[in-house]
């Protein structure tokens, strides 16, 4: 009897250990989370409304994509405002960071970090910041975007990858020319690490400036039993070259740079061995988890109730729920996050105006080196008498 | 025996739930109240710092330049105050900054402590006072002195400078070293009158998850 009404009053005892049990993992599922926001189909007033109203951990990876959708419709001002903030997160990240410690922890996911992009986002945020420094004449701070692009890209695992886009390199030493320097170097760096095409040389009296780009860059995925491993599905490009008449000229740029092989050279992250971490937690406390179960419900069937071999298997089975409970809390998953409307290739080339108003076409080639149909543009193009004008051409304006 | 088993079934219980609130506690939003505007001193370091170019550098280096340059006898021994230009300075870094904050906190150090002992000239603001000897000119608005003849100044000395940078990232962080030199040249000469220099080293690493 004594046995009974003990048990009779256990059995609340562990209900009500299992509803607040229930209950904190109900909270952690509802935590707060802001971020609701209506779409509108407009890039520009969807990307400020998640700016202002999405989780404070995307806003950069909003004010990227905001941006170049700006660019791509000629709203220069505005990805200039969106970049510069982006930018001035983007360089501050040293030192400690408890929503990036919280990251690592083995109940938080990846993607709650604030998020800033991996080397090859990071790397277009400047470039783009770049071009529109060069825009507005500003020579010495679009050669500083282009360097601090390509730095982004120095801590690939293999050096060989590292510090090798085409462009940037091209750009740096362009720039510096212009400036009334000896770009020389980094154009020979250039030309040493082109893999499709090889940059020309520069023309020091170029006063109009093509920044082409076109395809649709990679894509990430999460690969791995519990998507711990960031992986890229290749981006892809229909356009392979873009073709300007230019007055009496005709220019070809081909690209120097794909964004593909630049997201999959990287080599391992830091971050990539955390999460392989948290995933053999993950999975050595679902084993054990389930060793646990199995091997208590075994015990608790083999001899009488309330034997201690019984009792013994009811913990035994209580343990291994509790294991699995912490094994399905940990979140080894990999932040797939990425900003999805870069592009795959990255062109330039110049020309040389008289000081006026021009209409130019753009025809955006396929692999034959034909005119992609509905692709071309007319491009009024205004070239002012003391400086650059840059062009910006993208498969992706409207 | 069962005591002790209904013992560790409850130790387990309450290890998981502390382990389930701690991480219940980290999924809130930090500073959920935000945080107070702090006032800082421009010189300070504050702390929102990256491995770039920051207001406490700016201040150091003009702080620097402007007490260097009035001790050079070309200014300090003139018996009529120079009249310095600004050249733009050139930016060589990695670093795309508002370069113009340099010599505009040289300037302004310099017109307030040097008790007229240098002037500097508004060529940025050339077109308003051409715009304004004009109207003079044609009787528009009244002129103390004879609008025909040139007033505007040329200037003595060229002040400006140059900003350079090396930079290194590996797995152990981000380390960037920024050179900045100035120069004060004879504007008829071409002569380098006065030269000085600062260097600021800052090194940081990221959080492991941004790497």
């Amino acid at each position: 009897m004594d046995r009974n009404s003990n048990q009779g009053n256990q059995v609340p005892g562990g209900v009500c250990l299992w509803l607040v049990l229930a209950c904190a993992l109900t909270g952690c599922a509802t935590a707060p989370e802001s971020g609701r926001w209506v779409r509108t189909g407009d890039p520009i007033v969807d990307g400020k409304t998640a700016i202002a109203q999405g989780p404070a951990r995307d806003r950069v990876l909003w004010q990227y994509r905001t941006a170049v959708a700006a660019m791509r419709l000629g709203q220069f001002a505005e990805a200039r405002t969106l970049l510069d903030d982006a930018l001035a997160t983007l360089g501050g990240i040293h030192g400690p960071d408890p929503e990036a410690r919280r990251a690592r922890g083995l109940f938080s996911p990846e993607a709650r970090k604030g998020f800033l992009g991996e080397p090859y986002e990071r790397v277009m945020a400047y470039y783009y910041r770049g071009i529109l420094y060069w825009m507005d004449g500003e020579i010495d701070n679009a050669r500083a975007c282009f360097r601090s692009a390509q730095f982004m890209d120095s801590d690939a695992e293999s050096q060989e990858y590292a510090n090798d886009y085409v462009l940037l390199d091209y750009l740096d030493g362009f720039a510096t020319v212009k400036l009334g320097g000896d770009g020389s170097e980094a154009l020979a760096r250039a030309r040493k690490t082109a893999k499709l095409a090889q940059p020309q040389d520069y023309e020091r009296d170029a006063n109009l400036l093509f920044f082409v780009e076109f395809g649709r860059g990679p894509k990430k995925y999460a690969a791995g039993e519990y998507g711990e491993q960031l992986r890229f599905l290749p981006g892809s490009s229909k356009v392979k070259a873009v073709r300007m008449r230019v007055v009496d000229r005709v220019l070809e740029a081909r690209p120097y740079d794909d964004l593909t092989f630049q997201a999959t050279t990287r080599g391992g992250r830091v971050m990539d061995h955390v999460l392989a971490n948290k995933a053999v937690f993950k999975q050595t406390t679902d084993s054990l988890g389930t060793g646990a179960i199995i091997g208590g419900a075994i015990m608790a069937s083999q001899q009488g109730h309330d034997s201690p071999v019984d009792e013994i298997g009811a913990g035994l089975m209580v343990a291994g729920l509790l294991s699995k409970i912490i094994s399905a809390a940990a979140t080894p998953a990999a932040d797939t996050r990425a900003w999805d409307n870069l592009p795959q290739y990255l062109s330039f080339t110049t020309s040389r105006l008289s000081p006026g108003d021009y209409d130019l076409e753009f025809e955006f080639m396929d692999g034959g080196g034909n005119p992609i149909v509905d692709r071309t543009r007319q491009v009024r193009v205004r070239v002012e008498p003391d400086r650059e004008t840059v062009v910006f051409v993208s498969d992706n304006n409207p | 025996m069962k005591s002790k088993m209904m013992a560790g079934s409850a130790w387990w219980i309450g290890l998981t739930l502390v382990v389930l609130a701690t991480g219940c506690a980290s999924k809130g939003v930090k500073n959920p109240s935000g945080i107070g505007v702090t006032e800082m001193e421009a010189d300070e370091k504050g702390f929102v710092a990256g491995t770039g170019i920051e207001s406490q550098d700016l201040v150091a280096v003009t702080d620097k330049m402007a007490r260097s340059i009035l001790g050079i006898p070309q200014i300090a021994n003139a018996l009529t105050p120079p009249v310095v230009l600004l050249d733009p300075v050139l930016n060589e870094t990695r670093f795309p900054i508002n370069k113009e904050m340099f010599l505009t906190r040289i300037r302004v150090l310099l017109n307030s402590k040097s008790a007229g002992k240098v002037q500097f000239l508004a060529r940025d603001r050339m077109a308003a006072l051409e715009t304004e000897r004009n109207r003079k000119l044609t009787g528009q608005v009244t002129s103390t002195s004879d609008a025909r003849e040139t007033e505007f100044l040329g200037g003595d000395y060229l002040l400006t400078g140059t900003l350079q940078g090396l930079s290194t990232r590996t797995s152990s962080g981000t380390s960037d070293y920024i050179l900045y030199t100035f120069q004060l040249i004879n504007a008829r000469t071409s002569a380098i009158v006065w030269e000085d220099f600062a260097e600021i080293k800052k090194q940081g690493l990221e959080d492991a998850s941004y790497r």
